[in-house]
């Protein structure tokens, strides 16, 4: 392990870190452009200039790899006067367009302005190299104007995507970013484009002129959209998501996410929302309050004895599928999750970067949980029989399944835990109000069960509450209530419970998840993979 | 326990005089009110009060040659904004250089506190404050006044503009000594505008 010394502050790092990532991650700042943890080094844009003792000129400290006993200076006369230079360089055919520029409060140039800038520009805006602005690709903007060409994005769809849509054009200060012929971007990965470029020449369509990023408030959350669990913030402001973003996690998704996952924001905020529990009378809907419908749900539950079963789901949060198990051993009735046998493409990619076939964030929570366990095709074979007289979901899924709509006719009872309208749920006969993932706090485990935490971001719709509630109201009105009153507290009850999870709390998890063993094998996911 | 000492001033003997000489000021406002109409209230609403150039009043917004809004939707204004008074919303426009402004633009003038920090946060000199200071309604409604009637304010012609910007020309280029030496000695001009000389510094 290398020893230095960064602006007098003694730094010990992993053999082969370079002095900007040693220096950043120490809390001491060096503006940069260019550099990306998790794009290789180009070091084009020369702004990251740093003294480093012994060696006759400035280095650029990207590249630059701590050895032994280097001893470094960022804020020497001569480092900062290369680095306002490199900056000014940059600054020279800019816009300065913030006010219209949606980058503005994250943008780089910005930054480091306030930092290193001369604040007298020596450029008058008349005689600056006017470039192509405002040029549609499809999911990104290009203004090729704002651009400090430091070829991240180019370096992304080299390395990442391999889709290689970017290149520079022209030459000397007319240099400028392009698709070939401006064709539109078209892989699953366009909206990381926006996220690496540290300036506004590639914005989001869909975030575009929507909110001044400074109103935004992050909360740190996990993806839902597939079962590879992705790291995101939720970005929100007045109770309302506003865009999802990568959180870096180098052990999952590195610095990106898929664009279907980035647009699973939308779901949230819809009217179709269910926001109010409601029952059936007859052929029609009664609304009711959710004690009322719980009240329903609990009567119909004692009322069936041992003839009734659980559909649990792999959307639900781990808290959720411990309350929802708690309810079936209760009742004693039969319980299963897999509709439509999620548990086989679990680990199976669709494509080489992120994403997997398994759309459901928890099936792996589910498996750990011990929900696998009287098969769905028995439990509607059950229903045909009549042997069902009350069935409970945790989700829609089996009311969306062709292949149960016959048995689902012949249960008396049926309720469901919905987050959205649709024409399924009138197969049901109670409809309870749930939250979605990012109303709720809880966990995931992924495909290489990492357990990872979501944070509740935004209010849920009307009544709507989490499913652990849900379930937690039908077993207090069985006498069999759970002593807890927030998803914390469930959490600890599963760690108790499931012998994989023990000794695991909310602050163990901690932002980046933890690797549980593979059931019995007692090695991690992630050794095995090394192994 | 001291005793308070109140001293009385006896040189006035009680009658018509020390009313006389209390009622000064009322007695002398009311003559010159009456008989030389130097008075210091107005007739309001009939006439109004001269207010000074910088004065705060309602808000105005400008407009381009076009009578588009001048407004750019950069939030600066609301995002100042103490009261939270300010709302916007933000749509496309044609022309790239311009690209964005506001479809909606609200200013809720039963909230706002007028400091007048929207017209200093603005880049664009988009909002500027009028010398109305008469606000009156029947609903609370009417006074969250839109981008429309914000730019529509007819009466500014009636008041006068308020605060505003005083330095107009906020990007005026500054001059650097070292630039004007290039200038002189090599003949380069700083931005290369069409014709200059491109010979480096020191070539013959």
């Amino acid at each position: 392990m290398p020893k230095c010394t960064i602006d007098g502050k003694q730094i010990e790092v992993a053999p082969g870190t370079n002095a900007l990532q040693a220096a950043l991650d120490n809390g001491i700042h060096i503006q940069h452009f260019c550099w990306h943890p998790d794009l290789p080094v180009d070091g084009n844009c020369r702004t990251c200039m740093i003294e480093v003792e012994k060696m006759p000129k400035l280095q650029i400290a990207c590249n630059t790899v701590i050895s032994e006993g280097m001893v470094i200076r960022t804020d020497s006369p001569k480092a900062t006067e290369a680095q306002r230079t490199a900056l000014e360089f940059l600054l020279i055919n800019h816009p300065i367009d913030c006010p219209v520029c949606d980058q503005a409060g994250e943008c780089y140039l910005q930054d480091n302005y306030m930092r290193y800038g001369l604040y007298d520009s020596k450029v008058e805006v008349e005689d600056k190299v006017r470039k192509r602005k405002v040029v549609d690709l499809g999911p990104i903007m290009l203004d090729a104007e704002r651009c400090v060409l430091c070829s991240r994005c180019i370096r992304f769809e080299s390395e990442v995507t391999g889709t290689n849509s970017f290149e520079f054009t022209n030459r000397g200060d007319h240099v400028s970013i392009a698709t070939f012929e401006n064709r539109p971007i078209t892989h699953d990965y366009a909206g990381n484009l926006a996220d690496v470029c540290p300036v506004g020449a590639l914005l989001s369509h869909d975030f575009r002129f929507k909110m001044r990023v400074w109103f935004l408030k992050p909360h740190e959350s996990v993806c839902p959209g597939c079962s590879t669990g992705c790291n995101v913030f939720v970005d929100e402001h007045d109770g309302e998501v506003q865009r999802l973003r990568p959180r870096r996690n180098p052990e999952v998704n590195k610095s990106w996410i898929c664009d279907p996952g980035r647009a699973l924001y939308k779901e949230i905020g819809l009217t179709s929302r269910v926001s109010g529990a409601r029952v059936k009378s007859g052929a029609n809907w009664e609304g009711v309050s959710v004690s009322e419908a719980l009240d329903v749900v609990a009567q119909e539950l004692k009322q069936s004895g041992d003839a009734v079963a659980f559909i649990a789901s792999p959307q639900a949060t781990n808290e959720d599928l411990f309350a929802f198990r708690a309810v079936a051993e209760a009742s004693g009735g039969q319980l299963d999750f897999r509709v439509g046998n999620p548990q086989d493409r679990l680990r199976e990619r669709i494509d080489d970067v992120l994403q997997r076939a398994d759309r459901n964030p928890n099936t792996q929570g589910c498996l750990d949980l011990g929900l696998a366990r009287d098969g769905v095709s028995a439990i509607l074979d059950a229903c045909r029989a009549g042997k069902v007289k009350a069935l409970l979901l945790q989700g829609p899924e089996l009311l969306r399944a062709g292949e149960a709509v016959d048995a689902l006719a012949k249960v008396p009872f049926i309720a469901v835990m919905a987050t959205h309208e649709g024409v399924e749920l009138d197969r049901a006969h109670c409809v309870l109000p749930a939250a979605l993932w990012a109303e709720t706090d809880g966990t995931f485990t992924n495909h290489e069960r990492r357990i990872q935490r979501l944070r509740a971001a935004v209010p849920a719709p009307g009544d709507a509450l989490p499913r652990w509630e849900l379930a937690g109201g039908v077993l207090d009105r069985l006498g069999r209530a759970l002593p807890v009153t927030t998803a914390r507290e469930v959490f600890l009850q599963v760690a108790q419970a499931t012998p994989d999870y023990g000794g695991l709390d909310y602050r163990s998890i901690g932002a980046q998840g933890r690797v549980l063993s593979r059931a019995g094998s007692g090695t991690t996911a992630a050794q095995e993979a090394r192994a | 326990m001291a005793a308070t000492v109140v001293t009385v001033d006896r040189s006035l003997k009680p009658g018509v005089m020390p009313i006389v000489l209390g009622f000064k000021v009322t007695l002398k406002a009311w003559f010159e009110s009456l008989f030389l109409r130097r008075a210091s209230t107005i007739e309001y609403p009939e006439k109004k009060r001269n207010v000074s150039g910088r004065y705060r009043g309602i808000h105005v917004l400008t407009e381009r040659e076009d009578g588009t809004p001048k407004c750019v939707a950069c939030y600066m204004c609301a995002t100042v904004c103490p009261a939270e008074c300010i709302y916007i919303e933000a749509g496309e426009r044609p022309e790239k250089t311009i690209e964005k402004y506001p479809t909606r633009f609200e200013i809720d003038l039963l909230r706002c506190v007028y400091c007048g920090f929207c017209v200093d946060a603005c880049p664009e000199e988009a909002i500027i404050m009028s010398r109305e200071n008469d606000l009156v309604g029947t609903t609370r409604a009417e006074l969250v006044i839109d981008r429309d009637r914000l730019m529509a304010r007819g009466k500014l012609v009636e008041h006068g503009p308020g605060y505003r910007p005083v330095d107009h020309d906020v990007r005026r280029p500054v001059r650097i000594a070292a630039l004007e030496r290039l200038k002189q000695e090599h003949g380069i001009v700083p931005g290369m505008p069409e014709g200059a000389s491109r010979r480096p510094p020191g070539s013959p």
